[in-house]
């Protein structure tokens, strides 16, 4: 267990980069107020991202190449994934299916969401 | 003042424009660039994929993934600023 917690150490930087947001530190606005700013300006952080999939269909790719397809129920700034109605893809063929799986971040290449 | 560019400065340039990103291993991506953090980790719109066939590795598919992603910065090699790609590139002229 502990071996488990300092290889994950790196992460953890990253769970507080994305909970802080990148955006420039103004104590007299919230962090919505900010987060909506930033989409005024069409930027949009990873944190903005994270925060706008939540309950979203996505498609998380794995560095293996293999897809899952799902509703994304929880994620956090590891890029750890909870998904519901997921599909596995291997090779672009459906291999199987399950109620709910969990992601462990490390293996994620990218997670896609269709554009409204 | 000084007229040293930083690298992170350089990639917030180039927010709202297309970006061609290389990835550690054979896979390469594009998209326009909305926006990334300290670890670079990046969101694309209109990402495109280019990536070695899984039944034949000289085959390279190109994937239109009509999304927009979020793409872990952990595998991130090589980030060109205003390139749409191989394509597009240099490199396709040599």
């Amino acid at each position: 267990m502990r071996s488990l917690y300092h290889s994950s150490r790196k992460q953890e930087k990253l769970t507080e980069s994305i909970t802080m947001s990148s955006e420039p530190k103004d104590s007299t606005k919230t962090p919505a107020e900010q987060s909506a700013a930033a989409v005024i300006e069409n930027k949009r952080s990873p944190a903005d991202f994270l925060k706008a999939v939540l309950g979203r269909p996505v498609n998380v790719r794995l560095n293996t190449g293999t897809d899952y397809r799902g509703v994304l129920a929880c994620l956090d700034g590891y890029m750890n994934i909870a998904m519901e109605q997921t599909e596995e893809y291997v090779d672009g063929q459906l291999k199987s299916k399950y109620g709910d799986c969990f992601i462990r971040g490390n293996n994620v290449l990218y997670i896609s969401s269709p554009t409204r | 003042m000084s007229n040293r560019i930083l690298p992170l400065e350089l990639i917030d340039k180039a927010i709202g424009s297309p970006i061609w990103i290389l990835m550690r291993g054979q896979t390469e991506i594009t998209g326009i660039l909305r926006g990334f953090d300290d670890y670079v980790n990046l969101v694309l719109d209109d990402a495109v994929e280019f990536s070695p066939d899984p039944r034949d590795k000289s085959v390279i598919l190109k994937k239109e993934l009509k999304a927009e992603i979020l793409l872990n910065g952990n595998h991130v090699a090589v980030l060109v600023p205003g390139s749409k790609g191989p394509d597009d590139s240099l490199a396709s002229k040599a």
